[in-house]
This record gives structure tokens, C-alpha cells and sequence, in this order.
């Protein structure tokens, strides 16, 4: 069930009213959102709606467990709950990329080793669902939080739609104290949630599926067939399209949980404004960004123990985030490749920001630059499907063959409105929601009508699924 | 003399807001079923078609007719159309 559908308005319609209806009984509320979340997710597969059930059941007991314990067995709890967790996600994700990348190592050394494949669906949202976990057992061990004695905290937690199938990642701490009792209608921002709604809404149907079906995915499926600066319009138009795709789906899901009355962290921030690497991870998918950091580079060490060893947890962490996104060595190179540039960030004394906002407007600039064109070069390892797609695509390039362009002054303007979500003072969206909450009821609601209408108008034919479903 | 919370006062009464986020969500919806109604019927229509589904559509049917009596519903399709000219995307 995507987000800009019929089906979802419709689906949303019913949750809305009975949410609130049975607001002051927050446990048939729970227990209604629950239905409601595993009714949002069978609608894929219903068979994964028991992946889901048997991940909060198994993380719910961990919890307690660990909790019950102290010391080395407390620890030793722990790791055997993150080892059950990353071996689910393991066996659906990474089994047959790691099987054939061992098969291909040893037949490198001319040792044929058969290892079986499974053909088995990906569950969509595993990695998602993953991460919620772990941060859920992860908290509990490190005493931020103590585990519920309540299991349908848990599977809300879990499964609660808005979050569920692409984020953004709600720290289970920040999520579960709103479990606890009623939630208060006047904590709804209806006109953030309203802008969050319309701003997602058309940041994919029109800009992200146009760009897609307009242009990037006829450069990317036969580089070969294009010419450089079509390749060069290409990276751009993807580095947007993934920004708004993925951006929208955030935005929308934000916004739908506030109207429900949960509140759910920031996920973007102007991300292409950004002066240097470090500051681009602040500023996209910032609730990834931020667990990696709490979850994996904090316990790794940080940069405790001197450059090198943070030179090294940095890598680690940037190249375990690559592969959080797919199993791929392209995902791999582009995590890889992140970190790269955030070591060599670190080890050139460039931080973030407000380091460079020291450094005058120059420097700013240059950072800006050198930021963006390294991001979206970057991107083009995220979009290639295979190895040689991304070295045919980087070759022909680079090759400065022919500088003709195929680009219709269509999705260039779909790009331009793409750019405009990054340029336009954020200023002017906090007053456009102040004025639409201060607005009278008749136009509370013709805006919202008005600009779903123009969107629906501009709609191509159908909506391509969000692309971080996938992971 | 009492002190009281200033926030008290500026806070806005919390089942209105409720109020006013329901009449935004239903009032919207049901003006773009009124106003587009042909997705209402094409989306019932790709259903299984159980009974519950059925009347769904033959109710779909019937506001797509009125809508389209009324002259309601053809701005839309004028709409679609003037922007397909414009953009060069390729017709539904």
C-alpha cells in the first residue's frame, strides 16, 4: 500500500477517526493500530506479517532477558538477541551475495566451492524493521531505557504503518514513553503535517516519478547508448530524484503520525546544502546517520582512541552503512566511499558547518561544491545495477563523447522544480504553515484539495514504488 | 494574587484541533471524489468484486454521473488534457 493512493486515503480514512475515537482506552487503541499496521503490511505479502510478529515476540523476550541479567551474562544476552536479529536480516538480505562472492573468491584461486541459493522474497522493510529492533534491545542494555512488560508495546513500536516500511528510524526510547497513555489532540501541527503531506505528495508523484520514467532510468539502463552530458544530466536528475523520493516518504509519514498524535524525528534538512561530508550526513537520513553513530561508531570507539583508530571505525561504519542499503558491492563502494571522504575530512581538519561558516564564505562555497559534486558522483554506484554499469556509465561519461542532450525542456523544468525544494529560504515554508494554521476553516481545506487536484493532473499514469522500499 | 500558566491561554482548545484536522482530511476527500471521480471507479473497479465492493462501485457510478451532469468532473479531464499538451508526457 504506497502512500499516494486511493487505497491509502481510503485505509487512512478509517484509521483516523477510530484512533481517536478510542483514545482515552490506549490499550484498544494499541491494539487497534497493531491490526491496523499488520493489515498496511500484508498488503505486500501477508506471510511477513508473522516475520513481523515473531521480531517483536523474540526482541520483547530479549529485552527481559537482559534486563534480568548483570555482567558478562547480561552482555552475552545481548549478543546473542543482535546476533538472532542481523542472521534474520542475513538470511533474507546477504545470504546469496555473500554465497556467490565466496563461491567467486575461491574460483579466483581456482578452488570450485558449490554453495546452494535460496529463492526465497525479500521482506519488504527488513532492514528498517531490523534497526528499530536493536535500537529497542541495544537501549534496554545500556539502561536509557527499561523494557516494557507490555508485548503490544512492543509490536506498536514495531509495526506502527507510518515508520514502518521506510522510516524514519524512531529510537525505541523516544517512541515508547508516547505508548503510555492518551495522546493529546492539541500536540497536532495540522498545518506542519498538512505541508509535510502535500510537500512529500508532490515531491514524488510529480518530480521523483518524472524524473525516473523521463529520464534517469533511460540513461542508467544503457549508458553505452547516451551521450556525456546526458550521463552528466543524469547524475544530477538521480541525485534529485532520490532526494525526493525518499524525502517524501519521511515527510508524509512525519506528517501522518503527528495527525495520529505520535511525534517522529526530522529526516532531512536541506541535504544538498551541505559544506562538506560530515555535514551531508547530518542533514540526509538523519535517523540513520544518528544510529549508526549511537549503535555501531560509538560502540566501535569513536574517536576515542586516537586518528587511526577513528580513521578505522569511521571506514567501518560508512562501509557497513553502504551495505545496509543492499547486498551490492555497488552499495558497498559507495559507503566505502563516504567514509573515504569523511576520514580524509577529518585528517584535512574540515568539520561541519559551523567550522566552515568560520572559515568565510569562500571556503564555504568550495565545501558546497566539492560536497555536491562528490555526493552525486557518488550516487552513480547507488543507481547502477552491476559493476560494469557504473564503469560503462563513468567511462562513457568521462570519454566526452558528443555533448548533445536527449533531455526534454519538460524534465528539465521537473528539474529545476526539483532544485527549487533546495533553494527556496526554509523561512518561507515555516510562514506558509503559520499563515495556513491562522487561515479559516474554508481555506484549510481548499488548499490541501486545490493542490492534490494539480497534482493529480500532473500525475504520470502510476506511481513507481518508493525506491527505499527495497531496503 | 493567583499566578497562572500563560500557556494555558494560548494554548488552543485540543478537541479543536482534532475537529479541524477531521473536517481538513474528510472535506478533502470528498471534494477530489467529487471532482475525480473516474479514479474512485477505476480504482474499485480493479477489485476482486466481493458484494461489499460492488456497491462501492455502483456508488462510485452513480457521484461519477451526477458529477459528470453537473459539469463538475470534465474539468479535470480538460485540465489533464491542457497539460498533456504543454508537458509532451505521453496520454493516460
Amino acid at each position: 500500500m504506497l502512500f499516494p493512493t486511493i487505497e491509502f486515503a481510503v485505509f487512512f480514512a478509517v484509521v483516523f477517526p477510530i484512533t481517536w475515537l478510542l483514545n482515552a482506552h490506549y490499550t484498544w487503541k494499541k491494539v487497534f493500530l497493531v491490526a491496523a499496521s499488520y493489515y498496511f503490511y500484508a498488503a505486500w505479502r501477508p506471510e511477513f506479517t508473522l516475520l513481523l510478529l515473531v521480531s517483536s515476540v523474540f526482541n520483547y523476550g530479549a529485552a527481559l532477558l537482559i534486563d534480568r541479567f548483570k555482567g558478562r551474562a547480561r552482555l552475552a544476552v545481548l549478543w546473542a538477541a543482535v546476533a538472532a536479529n542481523l542472521g534474520l536480516l542475513g538470511y533474507f538480505k546477504y545470504y546469496n551475495f555473500f554465497a556467490a562472492s565466496l563461491m567467486n573468491a575461491f574460483a579466483a584461486f581456482g578452488v570450485k566451492v558449490g554453495i546452494g541459493f535460496i529463492e526465497v522474497a525479500l521482506p519488504i522493510a527488513i532492514s528498517f524493521l531490523t534497526f528499530h529492533a536493536l535500537s529497542y534491545i541495544i537501549d534496554v542494555y545500556r539502561r536509557v531505557l527499561a523494557p516494557t512488560r507490555s508485548l503490544l508495546d512492543i509490536m506498536f513500536y514495531i509495526g506502527f504503518f507510518p515508520h514502518l516500511i521506510a522510516g524514519p528510524i524512531v529510537r525505541a526510547n523516544k517512541f515508547l514513553v508516547q505508548t503510555v497513555g492518551p495522546r493529546d489532540p492539541a500536540n497536532i501541527r495540522l498545518g506542519q503535517s498538512v505541508f509535510l503531506i502535500l510537500g512529500g505528495l508532490f515531491k514524488k508523484v510529480v518530480i521523483a516519478n518524472y524524473l525516473s520514467t523521463g529520464f534517469v532510468d533511460g540513461v542508467f539502463r544503457d549508458p553505452a547508448a547516451n551521450s556525456s552530458l546526458d550521463l552528466i544530466f543524469g547524475m544530477y536528475a538521480y541525485a534529485l530524484q532520490i532526494y525526493c523520493d525518499f524525502s517524501a516518504y519521511t515527510d508524509i509519514a512525519i506528517g501522518i503520525a503527528n495527525l495520529l498524535g505520535y511525534e517522529f524525528p526530522q529526516n532531512f534538512n536541506y541535504p544538498y546544502r551541505a559544506v562538506s561530508v560530515q555535514d551531508f550526513w547530518r542533514r540526509w537520513h538523519m535517523s540513520l546517520s544518528s544510529w549508526l553513530r549511537d549503535y555501531l561508531y560509538m560502540p566501535l570507539g569513536g574517536s576515542k582512541f586516537g586518528t587511526l583508530a577513528t580513521c578505522r571505525n569511521i571506514m567501518i561504519t560508512m562501509a557497513l552503512g553502504g551495505l545496509w542499503h543492499g547486498a551490492s558491492w555497488a552499495f558497498l563502494i559507495w559507503g566505502s566511499l563516504h567514509g573515504l571522504a569523511l576520514v580524509i575530512e577529518r585528517l584535512l581538519g574540515v568539520t561541519g558547518e559551523h567550522g566552515a561558516k568560520k572559515r568565510g564564505t569562500f571556503a564555504t562555497v568550495l565545501g558546497w561544491l566539492v560536497t555536491t559534486q562528490f555526493v552525486c558522483l557518488a550516487w552513480v554506484f547507488f543507481r547502477a545495477p552491476s559493476t560494469d554499469a557504473w564503469l560503462g556509465y563513468f567511462a562513457t561519461m568521462f570519454s566526452g563523447r558528443s555533448w548533445s542532450t536527449s533531455m526534454t525542456p519538460f524534465v528539465a523544468a521537473i528539474c529545476v522544480l526539483g532544485a527549487l525544494s533546495h533553494i527556496l529560504p526554509p523561512r518561507w515554508f515555516v510562514t506558509l504553515e503559520k499563515r495556513y494554521d491562522e487561515a479559516s476553516l474554508p481555506v484549510k481545506v481548499l488548499v490541501p484539495f486545490v493542490v492534490i487536484y494539480l497534482i493529480s493532473v500532473a500525475a504520470p499514469a502510476g506511481i513507481a514504488p518508493f525506491i527505499y522500499f527495497q531496503f | 494574587m493567583k499566578h497562572t500558566n500563560p500557556t494555558e491561554f494560548e494554548r488552543p482548545h485540543p478537541m479543536g484541533e482534532l475537529r479541524t484536522a477531521a473536517i481538513v482530511i474528510y472535506a478533502t476527500l470528498m471534494l477530489l471524489a467529487v471532482t475525480i471521480p473516474q479514479s474512485v471507479v477505476n480504482w474499485l473497479a480493479d477489485m476482486n468484486g466481493n458484494p461489499v465492493e460492488e456497491t462501492a462501485l455502483r456508488g462510485a457510478e452513480v457521484l461519477r454521473n451526477l458529477s459528470q451532469r453537473a459539469g463538475v468532473a470534465t474539468g479535470y479531464q480538460r485540465a489533464r488534457d491542457i497539460f498533456i499538451a504543454i508537458s509532451g508526457v505521453e496520454p493516460d
